[in-house]
């Protein structure tokens, strides 16, 4: 069902929201599953416990920066590299906060602030199209909150249950490199690069920072390769934009 | 079970992350980002991403090159399950019978 028709068929009645909120989020969550059970196996391989995992990905609850968060794992980890790269990784729920804002004005926020741990990709993009939606059938406030949280908890209870089962399922599975799973990484961070996708002269950045990534990788010891590959790529992103 | 540098790591990233959630809706809401600051911040999560995987891109074995190629154009047109489904399908019979 569309978002639209959803809008049409439901009234207000808050439980309703919230399971239309779910409703709209199930194709989605199916996709995650295969991608939180990699991570979660993934993660106990580097030497995460099955306590530390769920911690990871109940506190920090952003898929892409735990999967850059492992892959850069290390006993002890490096905390400064990591803590860096998750906010990089991290940096567009900057973006996504302030394009649903506007939305936002009517609520308090005491209630948003809770609610804005729950933003991840896919609850923020339900919201926004969502509001969209009631705003140009003219529903005032366009914004529905129970609708977000349905999506945005049935996202998180997904993650948090099936990366804690990867974990537990990890151990039993040996070297998942051997089957190839290791190949999900560049899988889904391609995919949401497409996702991402604004055409040839926006990616430019993003072939600065694969080619430094490389170089950095075959010629400097140590994870410092993502470090500068970033630098990189936000620099020529800079210098690229022009005189602005 | 949770050793003390791996948790303070977890705690440092959640909290970055939790910044990032809020740090649009207040600091942002009210006020035009510059044509600069903008394109970088659109740039930011793709020049991330591509970080972490450009090892893949230059690895030493033909059967890795061969299925990130796979996996790279199944990304372009796929979805998110069988891109993952075909780049792990792909890698793992690949090492296989190539090596």
């Amino acid at each position: 069902m569309s978002i639209s028709q959803a809008v049409e068929t439901t009234g207000d009645g808050s439980g309703s929201e919230f399971r239309r909120g779910v409703a709209s989020c199930a194709p989605v969550l199916f996709g995650t599953i295969p991608y939180a059970l990699v991570l979660g196996a993934q993660a106990t391989q580097k030497g995460l416990s099955v306590v530390e995992l769920p911690v990871m990905t109940g506190l920090n609850f952003a898929g892409g920066s735990e999967f850059a968060a492992i892959q850069l794992w290390t006993s002890p980890p490096h905390i400064v590299l990591i803590v860096a790269i998750t906010f990089l990784v991290n940096s567009r729920h900057l973006l996504m906060g302030a394009a649903l804002a506007p939305f936002l004005r009517h609520l308090p926020r005491r209630k948003m602030f809770p609610a804005l741990f729950f933003l991840c990709d896919e609850s923020w993009a339900l919201g926004l199209a969502d509001a969209r939606q009631r705003a140009a059938a003219g529903i005032i406030p366009a914004f529905s909150p129970r609708y977000y949280m349905g999506a945005a908890l049935a996202m998180y209870l997904t993650w948090l249950t099936f990366t804690t089962t990867g974990a537990l399922l990890g151990p039993m599975l040996g070297d998942v490199e051997t089957y190839g799973f290791d190949m999900a990484f560049p899988a889904v961070f391609l995919v949401l690069m497409r996702g991402m996708w604004k055409g040839m002269a926006a990616a430019r950045p993003w072939l600065v920072s694969l080619v430094v990534a490389a170089l950095a990788y075959l010629f400097i010891p140590g994870a410092w390769y993502v470090a500068a590959g970033a630098v990189s790529g936000l620099v020529s992103a800079w210098l690229m934009a022009g005189d602005a | 079970m949770i050793d003390p540098a791996t948790l303070l790591t977890i705690v440092l990233m959640a909290g970055v992350t939790y910044l990032t959630r809020i740090g649009g809706y207040v600091v942002l809401r009210n006020r035009v980002l510059g044509a600069r600051a903008t394109a970088v911040m659109e740039a930011a999560p793709g020049c991330v991403l591509i970080s972490v995987i450009a090892p893949a891109f230059v690895s030493r074995h033909p059967a890795d090159l061969l299925a990130l190629a796979i996996t790279f154009a199944a990304a372009t047109r796929l979805s998110m399950l069988p891109t993952v489904l075909l780049g792990v399908a792909s890698a793992g019979l690949l090492r296989h019978f190539i090596g």
